[in-house]
């Protein structure tokens, strides 16, 4: 399975995995395994994909970078909770590094603001526009969203490139939770023909 | 349950995002070791965000990876200090977070309350309000209704007017009767009599048949004022006489006087 996330990751990446190609389970077993290389060979696989969706949480490459550092740190430490039975490495990695980044952007902004109060809408001002589009841009990731719908493209760049929760969604734009979840699945679900997936 | 219907309402993409409580996540484990079909929508979901990311991947810089392993190295490295102080360290987080969480919670709570009191009192200054408005409008009403009645005895053809003028008494004295001969009713306008103290009162008298007919007691007041109903009078005046009035008119405070 992982196999087919090679097609997609750049030349240098394929380059650099040449050293072994490891399946899901393989690799969890020698992460479990305390084995050191096994944490190069997922950081060298997986460190783009990860960093992608922390950058498009937090705008601040330095912090971005330490997040991801922290994100990478976690995984070698907490790689004993994962429990394959329950999803996909990937799935377990990308919401461990969502909810850190979300952390952090947390902390950074109270510290900035020194608020306590309102938390959430501190959050949520720094927004990512520029890297968002030119990310699009240079990955044609604009041509995958044109094949959704308006009302389905908001709720995938909300979750997608801002880090947003479906119910922070309904809060923020007034639509029913439950509208905003049809709306994800349908959009998720037309995207996956282009995605090569089922 | 419905399975299409389950796999529909996009609680799978909710379990997926990391998103659903502890118990709506054993619900959704439940569904998945029982129903294949839900097993594999999971994947799906799983599948396209993995590929999604892929797609929107970007690059770090190359030191991060070092930065990482040295990191890792050093917190391996077997020294027996340091472990307390990583978990004390851990600790002071913890509970820095929870004083944090513990405090907005506090100011939120207080600001609520705040809000919810202010809302409070100014709900019960709208109901008096309200009550006050609703209080004034009867007595505009009201007044309303005596104008209108006033007006329609003043202008109606079956009232004739009787005016009483002043006597050597009350030379400035002035009062109009409106009266009406078919039905009996009489009201009194008054325009100019003087102030009497508050053991006094106006009482009118009808002249039928040459004698004084009491016609009611009154005081000053804008407007028709209503007297008894009076047949067959001749002239009607107006005396001074002690509150409640008298059975015989006090002829020599009369104030005015007129002619039918």
């Amino acid at each position: 399975m992982v196999l087919c996330l090679f097609n997609i990751i750049s030349k240098k990446r394929m380059s650099k995995s040449k050293q072994g190609i490891l399946d899901q389970d393989q690799l969890v077993q020698r992460l479990k395994a305390r084995d050191k290389s096994a944490l190069s060979y997922l950081y060298d696989n997986y460190s783009a994909a990860i960093y992608g969706a922390i950058s498009r949480i937090i705008n601040d490459e330095d912090v971005a970078e330490e997040v991801l550092q922290d994100a990478f740190m976690k995984y070698w430490d907490k790689i004993g909770s994962y429990d394959d039975s329950k999803g996909r490495l990937f799935t377990w990695m990308l919401n461990l590094a969502r909810n850190l980044s979300i952390d952090k952007l947390r902390s950074k902004e109270i510290k900035k603001t020194k608020k306590t109060d309102d938390i959430s809408t501190n959050v949520y001002n720094v927004e990512n526009e520029n890297l968002i589009y030119q990310n699009e841009e240079s990955i044609g990731v604009k041509d995958l969203m044109k094949n959704l719908r308006e009302e389905e493209r908001k709720i995938v760049e909300m979750v997608y490139f801002k880090g947003y929760t479906q119910s922070e969604i309904a809060d923020e734009t007034g639509i029913p939770l439950g509208t905003v979840k049809t709306r994800l699945r349908m959009a998720l679900k037309n995207l996956r023909s282009v995605l090569g997936v089922g | 349950m419905n399975i299409e219907e389950y796999i529909s309402s996009g609680v799978l993409e909710s379990y997926v995002l990391g998103e659903l409580s502890e118990s709506e996540i054993q619900e959704v484990e439940q569904m998945s070791a029982k129903y294949p079909e839900i097993k594999e929508e999971i994947i799906q979901i799983e599948l396209s965000l993995e590929k999604l990311a892929f797609k929107t991947a970007v690059e770090p810089n190359a030191d991060v990876k070092e930065k990482l392993l040295a990191a890792i190295e050093e917190e391996e490295t077997p020294v027996i200090a340091m472990k307390p102080e990583s978990s004390s360290s851990w600790m002071r987080y913890a509970a820095s977070v929870s004083i944090l969480v513990a405090v907005s919670a506090s100011i939120l709570a207080y600001t609520y309350y705040n809000n919810w009191k202010n809302t409070e009192a100014q709900l019960t200054s709208l109901i008096a309000q309200n009550q006050q408005i609703a209080s004034d409008y009867n007595v505009v009403n009201q007044r309303l209704d005596k104008i209108e009645n006033d007006f329609n005895v003043v202008s109606s053809s079956a009232f004739s007017k009787v005016t009483m003028k002043g006597t050597d008494n009350a030379p400035d004295a002035l009062a109009d009767i409106y009266w009406n001969a078919d039905t009996k009713e009489v009201y009194l306008s008054i325009q100019n009599l003087r102030e009497l103290s508050q053991e006094q009162q106006f009482q009118l008298w009808a002249i039928i048949d040459g004698q004084p007919v009491d016609a009611g007691t009154f005081n000053l007041t804008d407007g028709l004022l209503k007297m008894k109903n009076i047949a067959g009078a001749a002239a009607f005046a107006v005396t001074i006489e002690p509150k409640g009035g008298s059975i015989n008119p006090s002829l020599e405070t009369m104030q005015v006087v007129g002619n039918v």
